[in-house]
């Protein structure tokens, strides 16, 4: 098996290869700037995602929160029964954490409402969010904060975040609206709804967490 | 257009909505209306349309193939709907998004749009799999999930290679442009691969069958009725771009012999369903190799409804008796799961006036002997197969309902619908043939059934093993032919 | 020819998460080469949109032609929808552990 695995990826790189050899001459592409113009925004990457390319975007947010409901679905009852694993908790993180937690959500939210005119937008702010909450459990301890952050409520806001974006979605491709308005609306609803899911998957995987 | 995204957008919109307000049910029946409503819109088809404008937009188009996905779809959401009632809210709401996924990717015509489709169609199949939480369904569902990101793996490098040297990702100007060369030879081998690998053909066949038989009951309906229609439909947007037609025969004849060949063998009854599933892609396979769009069209829809109705009524079957092996199932089985497992056992091997019967004849109109012969030989196996079902249909005592009767009308109407619309499939010589085939089938099982050589066990790194060859082989088939 | 060496590593990294994923029967290695070869995958999109002398694709930034902006989006997407897959079997991964006390990819398929 070992050498027909070999002869596979033989193949596959071979394959590939040729291929990435076979790309030249590359082929002219449309100019950015006229469409960027005409969405009404200053970065063509955020027309593409959430103008152009909006129907994809819709999908991508679905499999994000998709995969969030089976992850919560799956952890839901899994509690590790004994004493949990304690998480380290040093003076520095504390501190730390403090000093940082401030500047990390100010730049989230800068992301946020740049993200139409330059580099940025919905999903790398909500990643920062989420991360910024990973921070404030390290410091705090997961189960704490878990217990501030109740999770029902944040689980119902993340469902009806989605149904906005949906709802916006048709405002935008069936209606044919096109507004730096949409596109701030659009990176905030991605970015709650990123930030909320990501803290969901952390908080489960901590709460599962254990031996096997 | 705008009607179909606007049906699209509302079944999402009412999935949430039923998880948030733990209203699934209620917001299927109200999804399933919209959907109809939107169908009702757009009905004849419209023509193809580029969502966002151009030049980067999402090409969408209502043809034929939307046509049919979008009603198989509405239709088994319904049966599905009808017989889970009882079951959970949660489940119905992620059912919703699943066949709300079936549906955008009914229309869709971007190779980038049908990557984001099929994943999105992934995650929920495999959180459905697995939502009883029975471990050999978690590690089915595993399975089909590795699988399915190995296949997407591939098809982003596919997508790549044929982005990278044409620029474009509508499937349609893709068809206008000259393909010939290297790289999009080779990219759209590996998009093929992806695809493949995602719908379970070729070699990757020998895995998913096991995930759609691990699946509670009404997924199994949706993962063989619906969700494999969507690769298939993949597939065949993939040949009207690029010069795959005599890959797909190959592969056809290959996945609907070697389907065959597992299911003679296999003892656990929806598993063996499943297997079915294999080698009845084969045949749409072989169809849109030989171009015969319409047929392939009217077998898959035959395909999910009587597919449906099989895996309703064997999941029936396997839930109120609770053994899966079909030797132990015999004598247990309620009287309208009998019926059901009999009446698609017929359909499947291909008996007028069934769906099966009216898709296998419409396939096969036309093309020349030795397509016939493949798929005389085809049904052969079938029946051979089924025959070992024949002691499953004489059932005991009452039982549940639930929406095996709707599918049965589904069979039977579709059947005597295409009977109606396709006078060629009226003659003697076709019912006749219908009927030796399954003569042989039945003579054939009776020889061999003793004889029946064990296959060899595989393992998981079997299947990535098979899929890095599938990509490697479909890439090298693409490249030379 | 400036984005070969992108477009080649991605194609290495495919191929080592290929090897990983068949080669060791953790199933969390096994995850682990899942997560490298589609990053590859996602390397490979991204360093498509790359050609000499161009400019980020944003209003007035610069000289030259802006880079191509579809792939940057596509890989968007693509990164979002690849976390997703990986977290969601993550926890399934998690859920058999729980099942089965292992997580040896034979010992799962022998007991079966």
């Amino acid at each position: 098996m070992k050498f027909l695995l070999v002869c596979g990826l033989a193949g596959l790189l071979g394959l590939l290869g040729a291929g990435l050899i076979g790309i030249w001459p590359r082929p002219e592409f449309p100019d950015s700037d006229p469409v960027a113009k005409a969405w009404g925004v200053a970065n063509a990457v955020a027309a593409v995602v959430l103008g152009v390319r909006l129907w994809d975007t819709i999908f991508e947010v679905l499999v994000y929160v998709v995969a969030m409901v089976g992850v919560r679905f799956f952890l839901l009852g899994m509690r590790w029964h004994g004493e949990l694993p304690p998480v380290a908790e040093t003076p520095l993180l504390r501190r730390s954490a403090d000093l940082l937690l401030g500047p990390v959500l100010v730049f989230a939210l800068y992301l946020v409402a740049s993200g139409h005119i330059g580099p940025g937008g919905g999903f790398p702010a909500g990643a920062i969010l989420g991360s910024a909450l990973l921070l404030l459990a390290l410091a705090k301890g997961v189960e704490r904060l878990s217990a501030e952050l109740y999770e029902p409520r944040l689980e119902r806001l993340e469902y009806v975040v989605v149904v906005f974006l949906l709802f916006l979605g048709a405002v935008v491709l069936i209606l044919g609206v096109r507004a730096p308005a949409a596109f701030v609306a659009a990176n905030l609803l991605v970015a709650v709804e990123v930030a909320i899911g990501a803290w969901a998957v952390l908080h489960r995987f901590a709460s599962a967490r254990g031996e096997v | 257009m705008n009607a179909a995204l606007a049906g699209i957008l509302a079944y999402f919109g009412l999935g949430f909505l039923g998880i948030v307000f733990g209203k699934g049910r209620e917001t299927a029946a109200l999804a399933i209306l919209a959907g109809l409503v939107s169908l009702g819109l757009w009905a004849p088809g419209f023509p193809e349309e580029v969502v966002g404008g151009p030049p980067w937009g999402i090409a969408v188009a209502g043809d034929f193939w939307a046509l049919g996905i979008w009603g198989l779809a509405l239709f088994l959401h319904a049966a599905t709907l009808l017989h889970a009632w009882p079951k959970d809210q949660l489940r119905h709401a992620l059912i919703t998004l699943l066949v709300g996924t079936c549906l955008a990717g009914g229309i869709s015509r971007d190779l980038f749009n049908l990557y984001v489709v099929l994943e999105l169609s992934s995650l929920l199949s495999v959180i459905l799999i697995a939502y009883e939480g029975r471990s050999a369904a978690v590690w089915a569902a595993l399975r089909y999930l590795f699988l399915a990101g190995l296949g997407m793996t591939f098809y982003l490098f596919g997508l790549g290679l044929v982005y990278g040297r044409t620029g474009l990702l509508s499937l349609s100007a893709l068809a206008q442009v000259e393909t010939g060369d290297m790289a999009s030879r080779i990219g759209a081998g590996f998009l093929l691969a992806g695809a493949a690998t995602k719908t379970g053909v070729f070699l990757l066949g020998l895995w998913l069958p096991k995930a759609h038989g691990q699946a509670p009951t009404e997924v199994s309906l949706l993962l063989s009725g619906l969700v494999v229609k969507v690769g298939v439909v993949a597939i065949a947007r993939l040949v009207e771009a690029f010069p795959l037609g005599p890959i797909l025969l190959a592969l056809g004849i290959l996945t609907g012999f070697g389907g065959i060949l597992y299911a003679l063998r296999e003892t656990d009854l929806k598993t063996m369903l499943g297997h079915h599933t294999v080698s009845q892609l084969g045949y749409m396979l072989l169809g849109l190799g030989v171009g015969a769009w319409e047929g392939t069209l009217m077998y898959a829809v035959a395909h999910g409804l009587f597919k449906g109705l099989l895996f309703l009524s064997a999941g029936e079957a396997v839930e109120k008796s609770g053994v899966r092996s079909i030797a132990e199932l015999s004598g247990k089985i309620p009287r309208p799961a009998a019926l059901g497992l009999a009446l698609g056992s017929l359909a499947i091997v291909g008996l007028p006036p069934l769906a099966g019967f009216a898709a296998k004849g419409l396939l096969s109109l036309g093309q020349p002997l030795w397509v016939k012969t493949i798929f005389f030989s085809l049904s052969v196996g079938t029946a051979a197969s089924f025959a070992k079902l024949i002691p499953l249909f004489r059932g005991q005592g009452t039982g549940r309902f639930g929406g095996i009767p709707l599918l049965d009308a589904g069979v039977l109407g579709l059947g005597i619908l295409g009977l109606l619309l396709f006078p060629e499939l009226l003659t003697l010589k076709a019912w006749a043939e219908a009927f030796s085939a399954a003569g042989l089938g039945v003579i054939a099982y009776l020889l061999l059934r003793a004889r029946l050589p064990a296959l060899p066990k595989l393992t998981l790194d079997h299947a990535f093993l098979a899929a890095v060859l599938t990509a490697v082989i479909l890439g090298s088939l693409a490249l030379v032919a | 020819m400036e984005s070969l060496s992108g477009l080649s590593l991605a194609v290495v990294l495919a191929a080592l998460g290929l090897w990983v994923m068949v080669s060791r029967r953790n199933l969390v290695w096994k995850l682990l080469g899942l997560g490298v070869a589609s990053g590859g995958s996602i390397l490979f999109l991204v360093a498509l949109s790359h050609r000499p002398g161009v400019r980020p694709p944003i209003l007035g930034l610069g000289p030259g032609p802006a880079a191509d902006p579809l792939p940057q989006a596509l890989v968007l997407t693509a990164i979002v929808i690849r976390f997703a897959t990986l977290a969601l079997a993550l926890a399934l991964v998690i859920l058999l552990t729980e099942h089965r006390h292992t997580q040896d990819s034979r010992r799962l398929e022998e007991e079966e």
